[in-house]
């Protein structure tokens, strides 16, 4: 009877350590996914104008702002408003996924083609954050359960240096690069933004709403 | 082995050339040996095996090199720190030491990707810093590897976000300003570290005035959020701060920055808080109708002023006048007033406005201060010398405390300071010295002027003397000494003198102290041993110690002063007292003396003598012989002064004189002649000494007449009167003045000065007669010599028998009286001559064959007449 009464007790204290040891849910990830696109958004902002600098003029000029040729290839973050708001979780962060895993191809490329030593370590580090971004939307995504992209074979993008590209066309897909990074950026900031603020409730709402989901 | 005939018991093992016991060897089999070593005392041995040949040639056969070590414990408390713009370093507890070469590697890796591993380096062996930048906001997993010869080990892996573990850097560029309209508030401004663009910072802030040495902070959750300016409350006015800032990650998490680099602000002036202290001096040597009176006050603490002094304002008025004003920029003022009342104020004035006024009240001349503190203290507590009273029954406006260095060698030139009327005891505010003796003076400021001084004295810390009392003696006795010293001067007391020892040894004894309060300057050693060197110093004491003064030597003496005298004169006195004693028993029993010594054997053969005498054949009926031996005072009398004369004639006088007196007692009722004849007639044996066969003759004759007369028939006085020489009426007189003459004879004995006197009645009563003039004469002229004396005593005798045989025994005392009556003897001088020739006549007159003739004659006095 004591025996009994004593392993009772001696569990009571066990259960909600074992709860609280549990998954946290999204939210943390959501949260450090959406800083991270903040912080991002800094690097780039430093990078990006060294980088024009170092393409030179026109380019580094405040208001140069040449039309989009040669970067059809780059992932467009640009979205209809009420499109964006229309996208489902799943689908918003598969589609963060897909833009910034071609994004990092592409900025490899970049990194490849940079002159200057502290250029091509501070890209270098842009891609290992934006490496990090992709394993933390990842993570939040395998927190909520969604399954991850596949790449497609064949599709996988790479960056070619067509012979048909000139040096300027070629500095203008850098520039539509580094801007096109900028604006997913800032996308991802206001996808992570939402997402979290819908993450805010207790885990049971996301539970919930994957279920609803899986209707 | 077999070419050396030897099998496996023949090996033996050693280490570093130390044979191994041959308790650790295990033989295997014939060729085979083993060794077990079970506890490894060095890290690195040479393990050689050899045999002994021919059982005792050691040959070696093989060796290896053994080292020892342990495999690496787990590593233990990893943990890592992002440096802003730095790259990540970890670090680890690498556990046991394991004498090996052992390799940590740090290992990081992401979810999804693996980052380069972290070799560390051979000076640190516990960090490792790793090649790429942190990337903050992913987490990363991080674990360390250590590996040696004997194995590797893995640490718990540790699964953090970098940006948790940041170390922003400092803020900087940190900015103080002050405000104008508020003279409490500084305002801080600085530039966050870039970090604060991926991160929330918080602060702390921290300040303190420039002289201060601790930290004041600002409330932590005052500055929990990013800022880059900060304003600062509840500072003093016109005071210079430093500042410094700190930031960290604003969840907690990571670590505080290093402190930013000071930077310093001064807030802004405000009036001065608190009116100036204000007192007052009064030039004693004032002029008539008025007084010079310095206004003294204290420049107020930077605290209290709240800016800079420009200047100070003073007013004074006279009583019920009008208002006189001062500017000075000094801090004291020195003017002329009236013996009336005044009351002056002071104001001090900075940039922003003036103090409030201290107001103080210069009482007229003649006003009498009362009621002072009571109760009044100083004493040193945590290096401060404080002062505390009881306040007096009246309200106190303010006390003034004034103190200054006693010395003997400058004057005491008071400092002072000003108490609120509320206060009981402070402090003295001042550059206060040890081992001084400070004068202070607390004075209660009434409304109407101030109170009574009170003075205390006190040390902030007192110290042994610097020089020890001298003492000296004041007086010394044979087993006691006086000590006295001198009170130390102020300037070497150094301390209250609380009191005094006084060692003092004998150059062999053990040293003795003696404590003496400090109120005394002198003292009695007692129980000292006489005729001894004695070594006395002194020690004055304060409270902190003692210094001791010079030796002192000194000496008992052997005696105590008047102790030899009280010695010598009871034992002169009492052998003088003692002989005296003896003379008179000697005199008294004199009589009882002689008989034993020298009884006087009457010679009967000579009895005749009486019988036939001519003149007196009636008396040889009286006279019978009996009576004579019964009396024998009177035959031994006159057998010593025959035999003395010549060589005691003094103490022969003595005696007949101490006769005479006998006598006189004896026939002091009487007014019988005889009695008279018979005194003269004892003396007489002696004048006529000089002849001593005849003069025992007549001795014989005067005694054997004497003793007719005095003895054994006194009480037929009358009859016998009638029968002897009662016709002549002279003895009659003479006997008459007898009693007084005696009496002078005892006093002359005395020395008595009332003999003259009575020397002139005598004289004047035997007017007629010059003998006793000229008897005195002589006497003294012949003092000085005993043998002239006796000479002169002869003739003196013959000349009284001669001449002065009216006045009797009487002439005798006039001897006596010469020298007192010196005077009168060189008046007569011019008739010594004649007396001389008569006292020849009556030496010749002895020296006649009758001899016993001068003597009848004398006795009868008459004859020659």
């Amino acid at each position: 009877m004591l025996a009994c009464l004593c392993t009772v007790l001696w569990h009571i204290p066990a259960v909600p350590a074992l709860n609280r040891t549990g998954d946290p849910g999204p939210g943390p990830s959501i949260q450090k996914t959406y800083d991270l696109t903040r912080y991002l958004e800094h690097q780039l902002r430093s990078l990006a104008g060294t980088y024009l600098n170092y393409l030179g003029p026109p380019f580094n000029e405040p208001d140069f702002n040449p039309p989009r040729l040669g970067a059809e290839t780059l992932p467009r973050a640009t979205v209809n408003l009420e499109v964006w708001r229309s996208l489902n979780d799943k689908l918003r962060l598969t589609q963060n996924y897909e833009a910034y895993s071609h994004l990092l191809c592409y900025l490899r490329g970049l990194n490849r083609q940079a002159a200057t030593a502290e250029l091509r370590r501070s890209l270098a580090h842009f891609c290992t954050s934006l490496q990090g971004l992709l394993g933390s939307i990842a993570g939040v995504m395998a927190a909520l359960g969604y399954p991850l992209p596949q790449p497609l074979p064949g599709t996988e993008p790479t960056w070619a240096p067509g012979p048909a590209h000139s040096d300027f066309l070629q500095k203008m897909d850098d520039f539509w690069l580094l801007k096109e990074l900028q604006t997913w950026l800032w996308r991802s900031a206001k996808d992570f933004n939402r997402l979290k603020k819908k993450m805010q409730p207790p885990a049971a709402a996301v539970t919930l709403h994957l279920e609803a989901h899986g209707f | 082995m077999d070419n050396f005939h030897v099998n496996a018991n023949y090996i033996v093992w050693k280490t570093n050339h130390f044979t191994v016991p041959k308790e650790q060897y295990t033989v295997i089999n014939r060729t085979a040996s083993s060794v077990t070593f079970t506890n490894i005392a060095s890290l690195n041995i040479q393990l050689t095996c050899n045999i002994l040949t021919f059982g005792q040639i050691e040959q070696n056969i093989y060796g290896i090199t053994v080292i020892s070590g342990f495999p690496p414990e787990k590593p233990e408390n990893l943990s890592c720190i992002v440096n802003e713009g730095k790259k990540m370093m970890c670090q680890w507890d690498p556990g046991r030491e394991t004498y090996l070469e052992t390799n940590f590697t740090l290992k990081s890796e992401w979810a999804t990707e693996k980052f380069a591993d972290c070799k560390t380096k051979r000076d640190t062996p516990t960090s490792c810093t790793v090649d790429y930048s942190p990337v903050y906001f992913v987490n990363i997993e991080v674990w360390v590897e250590a590996e040696n010869a004997l194995g590797n080990v893995t640490s718990d892996h540790i699964n953090f976000d970098p940006i948790d573990k940041v170390k922003p850097n400092p803020p900087r560029n940190l900015s103080v300003s002050n405000s104008e309209e508020l003279s409490s508030i500084l305002k801080l401004t600085w530039i966050n570290p870039s970090i604060k663009n991926v991160l929330r910072l918080k602060y702390i802030i921290q300040y303190r005035t420039n002289d201060a040495s601790t930290w004041s902070q600002i409330p932590p959750e005052d500055t929990a959020s990013t800022r880059s300016s900060f304003t600062v409350q509840d500072l003093k006015p016109f005071t210079e701060y430093v500042f410094r800032i700190r930031c960290m990650k604003e969840d907690g998490k990571g670590f505080w920055s290093d402190w930013s680099e000071e930077a310093r602000g001064i807030t802004y002036e405000d009036r001065p808080s608190k009116a100036p202290s204000f007192w007052y001096k009064i030039d004693p040597s004032h002029t008539h109708g008025y007084r010079s009176v310095q206004l003294i006050w204290k420049t107020l603490p930077p605290f209290e002023a709240n800016g800079k002094i420009l200047d100070y304002e003073v007013t004074l008025r006279r009583w019920k006048s009008h208002l006189q004003n001062y500017t000075v920029n000094d801090t004291k003022l020195t003017v002329n007033l009236t013996n009336d009342r005044y009351t002056a104020t002071l104001t001090a004035r900075n940039l922003v406005g003036k103090s409030d006024a201290s107001v103080l009240t210069i009482p007229a001349c003649d006003f009498q201060a009362t009621h002072p503190v009571t109760d009044l203290k100083a004493f040193p507590k945590d290096n401060m010398l404080w002062v505390e009273w009881t306040t007096p029954s009246e309200s106190v406006n303010k006390y003034i405390l004034e103190w200054c260095v006693l010395s003997d060698k400058s004057p005491c030139i008071p400092d002072w300071q000003q108490e609120d009327g509320t206060v009981r005891h402070t402090y003295l505010r001042g550059n206060l010295a040890e081992s001084k003796c400070y004068l202070i003076t607390v004075i209660p400021v009434y409304a109407n002027g101030p109170g009574s001084p009170e003075s205390v004295k006190a040390y902030l810390k007192q110290a042994p003397p610097s020089k020890g009392p001298t003492v000296r003696t004041k007086k010394v006795g044979k087993n006691e000494a006086v000590l006295e010293w001198d009170q130390l001067p102020v300037d070497v007391q150094n301390g209250f003198i609380r009191n005094y020892t006084i060692f003092y040894r004998t150059i062999i004894g053990n040293e003795t102290a003696v404590n003496v309060d400090s109120s005394h300057t002198e003292y009695t050693l007692s129980s000292l041993t006489s005729d001894t060197l004695y070594m006395v110093r002194m020690v004055a004491y304060t409270d902190e110690g003692g210094k001791d003064g010079p030796e002192f030597t000194f000496t008992t003496p052997k005696f105590a002063q008047g102790e030899i005298e009280a010695i010598v004169v009871p034992v002169c006195l009492a052998f003088l007292l003692t002989t005296l004693l003896g003379v008179l028993f000697c005199f008294n029993k004199r009589d009882l003396i002689k008989k034993h010594i020298w009884p006087n054997v009457p010679d009967p053969s000579k009895s005749h003598i009486a019988q036939w005498s001519p003149h007196t054949p009636p008396r040889h009926n009286f006279n019978p012989k009996d009576q004579m031996y019964s009396d024998g005072n009177f035959t031994d009398v006159s057998v010593v002064e025959i035999e003395a004369n010549d060589k005691k004639p003094f103490p022969e006088d003595l005696k007949s004189l101490d006769l005479f007196k006998k006598e006189k007692i004896s026939t002091e009722g009487h007014s019988s002649g005889i009695g008279g004849s018979s005194c003269m007639s004892s003396s007489r044996p002696s004048i006529s000494s000089s002849d001593e066969t005849e003069s025992a003759q007549n001795t014989s004759s005067t005694v054997q007449y004497s003793t007719v007369v005095h003895s054994g028939y006194r009480h037929q006085v009358p009859s016998v009167q009638v029968f002897s020489r009662s016709e002549s009426t002279q003895p009659l007189l003479d006997s008459e003045e007898r009693p007084e003459d005696l009496q002078l004879v005892d006093n002359v004995d005395g020395s008595d000065g009332i003999l003259p006197r009575q020397q002139y009645f005598k004289q004047n009563c035997s007017q007629h007669e010059t003998s006793p003039d000229i008897s005195h004469f002589e006497r003294s002229k012949q003092v000085s010599s005993v043998s002239e004396e006796d000479f002169v005593r002869l003739k003196e005798q013959q000349i009284s028998d001669h001449i002065s045989q009216s006045c009797g025994s009487g002439q005798m005392k006039m001897f006596q009286e010469v020298s007192a009556a010196d005077a009168f003897s060189s008046g007569i001088e011019g008739q010594v001559d004649r007396f001389e020739t008569i006292g020849m006549d009556a030496a010749v007159d002895e020296g006649m064959p009758k001899s016993y003739l001068p003597q009848t004659v004398r006795q009868g006095g008459y004859m020659p007449q």
